[in-house]
């Protein structure tokens, strides 16, 4: 009888928990799913990490390569993100080149990483003007339900942490780089930023860490990226229904709190597996 | 090339660092002399294999399977669908595979996704698949109806199409699909001829690894109804040598299946249990 209800008039259904402030897998509407966290799955990727947040997992395996620097930037190494939604995550997506939302997770991912410095590009470059360190950070979802965002911000950081590059250094009279497979260096993380999403439903309420359901139903989404100073990284709205200042300051506080969450995660997650 | 607007991108051109590992020259030839001369191993033996369906939430049906090579590969299945041509010819169902490799699978350098390459070599990787997987669908019992496939590969350790089929048929058996049986695949490999004996390769190895695959002069993946003990695909190439040779390696190759199919039968009484018992 329910069920029928649901396929029938699924806003109505949705409603009637939200009155009692709860949603129908149980979880308040300041609750998040159970997240956890893999790293160092993938050994043919430099780092990786798995998330699973509730049921929606996300794999991130960074490869780094050596290029040399662009021109107006001798000094920069790059960091290139990639999300891919492919076929196998969810009916929704096709076979094929990344569809809309694909790309737009990329740029998010791309802002992100800009706008946080969650590494500084500086670091990344072995000799200004002819060798750069490429951190091809591909980000691939496995299962997808909701919160997108959210899981692939945190697994691209722990699998950022996870990095071990080897040590090139340039001979002097060849000119050659010489790499040393052996001795192996971890990546200078700057900043931790971590994603919190929000649904917006009939322009009122907030729900944290939707579900796909429940981010088909409603009415806008809105994610917020803090780092570890309590600072804001990055705000990102993409249209939906409007909201009033006061409401997305209680956005950041929360996003402020779940930050800590995350971050006590993933030092535990990288302590785990720092004596080998 | 082109300039894919869908994706972002880095520098032009990059290249892995192993291209300029210093090699120990002074070390008694390092790596080369290591693998000659490390203990050969028994070529019929098969390595541990792991095997789960029924993970992902969002397909009907899902397995994963990982090789201890290193090799894993998920895999999910959908079925049966309305087809998408309107008044199609009435006849069987169609099956819809699809293979893609992850951009962070392969030691080395990392291919560009979207690029023609690699879309050549996964669509010669899905219709393998595709050719392996439909002699053991009932397509007779879903006229009109398309079951979709999609195999991922995590990771490449060797014998990744055969990890991939067999994970295709437990996502297949997982969703419900009505199958004959099971299609479990299997991977050989020959290495070229060692410097002492140049006439004769080295014997046919099952299940190689990465390594083993990479300085191969011949590979094999066979695919097998293990209970109808029929061959459903046989792929290979390389300089194998005499025919003889090639039919003693499908042997091994269906032997190497046999053995492998208590695993997969054993998993997906585990995954109905779980559903049941959930």
């Amino acid at each position: 009888m329910a069920t029928a209800f649901k396929t029938v008039e699924p806003l109505e259904y949705y409603r009637r928990f939200l009155k009692e402030n709860c949603r129908p897998d149980g979880r308040e509407l300041g609750e998040f799913r159970a997240t956890t966290v893999n790293i160092g799955s993938i050994t043919t990727a430099d780092g990786s990490a798995l998330v699973k947040l509730g049921n929606t997992t996300v794999i991130c395996g960074v490869k780094a390569e050596l290029a040399a620097p662009a021109v107006d930037s001798a000094n920069k190494g790059y960091i290139v993100p990639n999300v891919e939604l492919p076929s196998l995550c969810s009916t929704r997506f096709r076979s094929g080149p990344p569809g809309e939302e694909a790309q737009a997770a990329s740029q998010f991912i791309a802002d992100v990483i800009e706008n946080s410095q969650i590494i500084a590009k500086e670091d990344l470059c072995i000799a200004d003007g002819k060798l750069a360190w490429v951190l091809y950070c591909d980000i691939i979802c496995l299962d997808y339900d909701g919160n997108i965002l959210d899981a692939s911000t945190f697994a691209l950081l722990a699998a950022l942490k996870n990095v071990q590059l080897p040590s090139v250094t340039i001979n002097e009279e060849t000119g050659l780089s010489e790499v040393n497979l052996k001795q192996k260096n971890p990546l200078a993380i700057r900043k931790h930023p971590v994603a919190t999403s929000f649904a917006i439903f009939d322009d009122t309420l907030l729900i944290v860490d939707p579900t796909a359901e429940e981010e088909d139903l409603a009415t806008g989404t809105v994610t917020v990226v803090t780092d570890e100073d309590d600072r804001l990284c990055s705000v990102h709205k993409p249209g939906g229904s409007p909201l009033t200042g006061a409401k997305l300051q209680d956005c950041i506080s929360r996003a402020i709190t779940r930050h800590k969450e995350v971050k006590k995660l993933i030092d535990k997650v990288i302590k785990s597996i720092k004596p080998k | 090339m082109p300039l894919d607007h869908r994706r972002l991108h880095g520098p032009e051109d990059s290249q892995p660092p192993e291209l300029w590992a210093a090699r120990p020259r002074d070390a008694g030839g390092g790596e080369e002399g290591e693998e000659s001369g490390a203990a050969p191993r028994d070529p019929c033996a098969l390595r541990p294999l792991f095997a789960r369906a029924g993970l992902l939430s969002q397909a009907e049906g899902s397995a994963y399977v990982e090789l201890s090579g290193g090799t894993k590969v998920l895999c999910a299945a959908w079925g049966p669908r309305e087809a998408a041509e309107p008044g199609g010819a009435v006849g069987a169902g169609r099956l819809l595979c699809d293979f893609r490799r992850a951009p962070f699978c392969a030691r080395g350098a990392r291919p560009r996704p979207g690029g023609a390459a690699e879309r050549e070599a996964e669509r010669e990787a899905a219709a393998a698949l595709r050719e392996a997987l439909e002699p053991a669908v009932r397509l007779s019992r879903y006229p009109r109806a398309r079951l979709v496939v999609s195999a991922l590969l995590l990771q490449d350790g060797g014998s990744a199409l055969a990890a991939a089929v067999s994970a295709a048929s437990l996502a297949l058996a997982d969703a419900g699909v009505e199958m004959y049986d099971l299609a479990v695949g299997c991977a050989l490999c020959r290495p070229p001829p060692g410097d002492r004996d140049a006439s004769a390769a080295g014997p046919w190895l099952l299940q190689p690894g990465e390594a083993e695959e990479r300085g191969s002069a011949a590979r094999l993946t066979v695919a097998l109804l293990p209970a109808l003990n029929q061959v459903s695909a046989v792929l290979g190439g390389g300089r194998g040598g005499e025919p003889e040779g090639w039919a003693a390696a499908l042997r091994l190759g269906v032997e190497g299946c046999q053995r492998l199919y208590p695993v997969l039968r054993h998993c997906l009484l585990r995954a109905a249990r779980r559903r049941d018992g959930a």
